[in-house]
């Protein structure tokens, strides 16, 4: 079966928002744009496999970040560990002017494991829902909940931020998760 | 894909805003100037050239 006009177009589409989210799992926008090329022939080969009428991007998105797992499980822990050597050079303080720099909130970002960082991406900034954000990290819905609910802790103990959700349920969650302050 | 959805987590207007990075957080709104500012870089010119080759490619092997 040929590869249709509308696939081709949807792929098109999604490439910022492909390259937005492999930027965000690997703070490096070379790496990032190998990542997106990586993700566009894959879905090419098995465009087959997608189901018209279903979520192309969430479908796209699934491809690119089993790639990104499956190239860091080829490359060891190194990448992730000079990051972390260059992140934790970089302090992160506090505004002073009340109104959060965004270099801070990135430096801060990349500060968070993996799964956190992906979980509040997908929630916060890429527009998927819960169920769409478990599907593509192929987790339970539960799981990232509480994944989005302790990087939001996270960033906030590292930008100095307080007050934010206290007696929301999520700070119940928190607490059951032993992942208050 | 499905797409059930709760009515907790309906997402109200923009997508994505659910009630703890809501407009009204600060790291919810960090979160998305942070995102919406990486889509809207511009996109190298490889990825359309890759699609037009993979293209060519493909009517080269099954001609029609």
């Amino acid at each position: 079966m040929a590869v249709s006009a509308d696939f081709k177009s949807g792929l098109l589409g999604a490439i910022p928002n492909l390259r937005a989210f492999a930027v965000s799992l690997t703070h490096n926008t070379d790496r990032a744009d190998d990542l997106v090329q990586e993700t566009l022939v894959k879905a090419w080969d098995k465009h087959e496999s997608f189901q018209p009428g279903t979520n192309l991007k969430a479908w796209l998105f699934t491809i690119l970040r089993n790639e990104f797992y499956s190239q860091m499980r080829k490359r060891g822990r190194e990448i992730q560990d000079s990051d972390g050597i260059m992140t934790s050079r970089l302090a992160v303080h506090p505004s002073q002017h009340g109104s959060l720099d965004l270099e801070d909130f990135r430096v801060a970002l990349e500060r968070l494991p993996e799964d956190q960082r992906e979980a509040i991406i997908l929630i916060g900034a890429s527009g998927f829902s819960y169920e769409e954000a478990a599907e593509i990290c192929g987790c339970a819905v539960g799981t990232i909940k509480s994944r989005v609910s302790r990087a939001r802790t996270r960033l906030q103990e590292l930008l100095g931020i307080s007050g934010e959700g206290e007696f929301g349920p999520d700070s119940i969650a928190a607490q059951i998760l032993g992942t208050a302050v | 894909m499905t797409k059930t959805k709760t009515q907790s987590e309906q997402r109200p207007g923009r997508a994505g805003s659910t009630d703890i990075l809501g407009t009204n957080s600060e790291i919810g709104r960090k979160l998305r100037q942070y995102y919406d500012g990486l889509v809207s870089e511009d996109v190298p010119d490889r990825f359309a050239q890759l699609l037009q080759e993979l293209d060519q490619a493909e009517s080269a092997a099954k001609p029609e």
